[in-house]
């Protein structure tokens, strides 16, 4: 499969179905990929598995692709240490990795249904920009009979906080869409925040739409708890101690990296959120604090 | 067969008693003769009841539960019981089965990517199997009976000569803590009543008899004290999965007035007090009683015109607690969710 077809059926599948997530698009993808491959070595698969999870990444260079891709190439040499004969491995690659999609796509009902008892009926609740799984969050809330109200942030640059309210109210929630600046003027009023994550990193934080940290301080300095709904393909195997630390290539999106003389003065369009602002998160493994992300993350890569 | 639907109906009998036993709530149950008592009923049910395998048991003790923890959701040890008892017979049942220990059970990213089907079904039947369970319970039985020794033979470790220690209310946990360390330090114990039902006075009633210096004092004084104590240690009747406590009501004061101070909040409780439950919605952990003790009947002309509330639990976040001292050992609050994993399998966190 050549780059261009790779970046053709990527851009495709995240135009046909704009509600899954993107990591789980790009693992489709990569699957798609080595059901094509002619390769007759592991090792041979792999080094065109990073050329491929690399041209992803330069398509959309968001966090979420980056774990997605991360992902694979563990599950992939998971496998490959059970078989040694190479088109069996294959053909059980194969196998599991549809099975992982299946269970992947019933993960944000899970998540649906881990959180929604946390919304006490009257709550008013905070979040920021636009995520499908805190949507489905509040869609299960209202099914189990809830009445609540939603502030949403607009979210600049990309004004995402229009379209969560768009949907919001197709679901008939009162919504109340406030400019980033009015995050703590608002605080005091609201009782919870819901937020999504583009990534969950191991001490705990999140990586989030820019914009989330300063939420999650105004949350702390006012005693409300900050939920953080994510899927498990999320956790990603990064550690920043600081803002600084987050990679250039997650900040800032791919065609940006691409043509920009000068990265400082473009805008970020993600940060950093720390776990000790973080009252729980909620993912498909279970409702954890955020100490137990870093033992879920070992689980799998040690 | 007679003799098995006599024993039937005598065990539905001891477990209509449990259950109104529960709801009723006359008298302040200790919390380790409810675990006992529990687990007693719930060996028994395994022994005489009709079941042949696994998945079947695992279904009966989960409807028992159920009823049980309906009657009286603020008793939690007894839903946590009938948790361990399912663990105990999934475990039973997976060394049975020859399943290697290793694979755990937990939901992990790892079993995510390399597992290769549904989960286990639990419908083959093992002879063995209800005697190896009882045997478990049995076990459990014995290491209940330990907890309140366990923890205060931790004690010297914690409390230093010369030391001021306040708690509030009555714990019989922190009472044999504090007994034990008496026994070669000396210290003196700040005491808050715990109205309304001044408890506190019993404590200290029992801790003077052993020759430890106490005061009682009344829960409005417990901020103006605070600095001049070096220790708070109290019990609790909930450890809840994020770290958080169900304690006496006046406790969250006691935390916050320990926090503004600094000083050390350290919670004696056994480890058939953690629940997996979270604080939400559904706070059914709040138990509300007679408000008699509050403002008497006898002044019958304002009680028209106000609510009198009696709450007996309060909720203390885990940002203010130090240590948890448990029967296995000290553990901070954020290593909680760990324990919990030890102790209970996630599908059974909602009985």
């Amino acid at each position: 499969m050549s780059t261009d077809d790779l970046i053709e059926t990527f851009r495709a599948q995240l135009r046909d179905d704009p509600d899954v997530a993107s990591a789980v698009v790009a693992i489709r993808v990569l699957l798609g990929f080595l059901k094509q491959d002619r390769g007759e070595t592991i090792q041979g698969l792999r080094s065109s598995l990073l050329a491929a999870i690399d041209t992803l990444s330069r398509v959309d260079s968001s966090v979420a692709v980056s774990s997605g891709g991360e992902l694979f190439l563990r599950f992939i040499s998971l496998t490959s240490l059970e078989y040694s004969d190479y088109s069996k491995c294959k053909e059980i690659m194969i196998e599991r990795g549809e099975i992982f999609l299946r269970k992947v796509s019933l993960s944000r009902n899970k998540i649906a249904k881990l959180c929604h008892p946390f919304i006490r009926d009257g709550a008013q609740i905070l979040t920021h920009a636009y995520s499908r799984v805190v949507l489905r969050v509040l869609e299960a809330a209202v099914e189990s009979k809830k009445r609540f109200s939603v502030y949403v942030t607009e979210s600049q640059p990309d004004q995402a906080g229009q379209k969560m309210a768009k949907a919001l109210r197709k679901l008939n929630i009162p919504v109340t869409v406030i400019l980033d600046a009015a995050v703590g003027y608002i605080m005091e009023k609201v009782d919870l925040v819901l937020v999504g994550a583009e990534g969950v990193v191991e001490s705990g934080g999140i990586i989030n739409k820019i914009g989330t940290n300063q939420i999650a301080v105004c949350a702390k300095a006012q005693n409300k708890p900050f939920y953080v709904v994510a899927e498990s393909f999320k956790f990603v195997r990064l550690f920043p101690l600081n803002q600084q630390d987050v990679p250039d290539k997650f900040k800032y999106k791919a065609d940006t990296l691409k043509t920009s003389q000068n990265l400082t003065e473009e805008h970020p369009w993600i940060d950093y959120t720390s776990p000790s602002l973080i009252t729980l998160l909620f993912t498909d493994l279970g409702v954890l604090t955020p100490s137990a992300v870093s033992d879920e993350l070992i689980k799998l890569y040690l | 067969m007679p003799g098995a639907a006599e024993r039937g109906s005598e065990l539905s009998e001891q477990i209509e008693a449990f259950v109104a036993r529960l709801r009723g709530g006359g008298e302040r149950p200790r919390s380790e003769d409810t675990a006992r008592q529990t687990l007693s009923l719930l060996r028994k049910i395994i022994a005489h009841g009709r079941w042949s395998r696994a998945g079947e048991l695992m279904d009966l003790i989960r409807m028992e539960g159920q009823r049980m923890t309906a009657a009286q959701p603020s008793e939690t040890t007894v839903g946590n019981m009938v948790r361990r008892v399912l663990k105990v017979i999934r475990e039973e049942y997976g060394r049975l089965h020859g399943r290697s220990e290793e694979s755990d059970q937990q939901e992990s990213l790892h079993k995510l990517l390399t597992s290769g089907g549904l989960s286990e079904d639990f419908s083959t039947p093992y002879p063995p199997l209800r005697a190896n369970v009882i045997e478990a319970i049995n076990e459990l039985l014995i290491e209940l009976e330990g907890t309140t020794d366990n923890i205060a033979m931790q004690a010297l470790e914690h409390i230093h000569s010369n030391e001021v220690i306040m708690t509030i209310g009555y714990s019989r946990t922190v009472e044999a803590f504090l007994k034990e360390a008496a026994r070669k330090r000396k210290f003196q114990v700040i005491v808050a009543e715990c109205a309304p039902f001044c408890q506190g006075h019993e404590m200290a009633v029992r801790l003077s008899k052993e020759n430890i210096e106490t005061t009682v004092m009344s829960d409005a004084a417990i901020f103006a004290v605070m600095s001049r104590v070096n220790k708070v240690i109290i019990g609790t009747k909930t450890i809840l999965a994020n770290g958080a406590l169900i304690a006496v009501s006046g406790t969250h004061t006691l935390a916050l007035a320990a926090k503004h101070h600094s000083t050390p909040l350290i919670v004696c409780a056994p480890m058939f007090k953690l629940s997996p439950q979270f604080p939400n919605e559904e706070d059914s952990f709040h138990k509300f009683v007679s408000p008699q003790e509050v403002l008497p009947f006898t002044e019958g002309e304002i009680l028209a015109k106000i609510n009198v509330h009696c709450p007996v639990f309060d909720y203390v976040p885990p940002e203010l607690i130090t240590l948890f001292i448990s029967n296995i050992g000290g553990n901070a609050p954020s290593y909680i969710y760990r324990l919990m994993s030890e102790l209970y399998h996630p599908d059974d966190y909602e009985l």
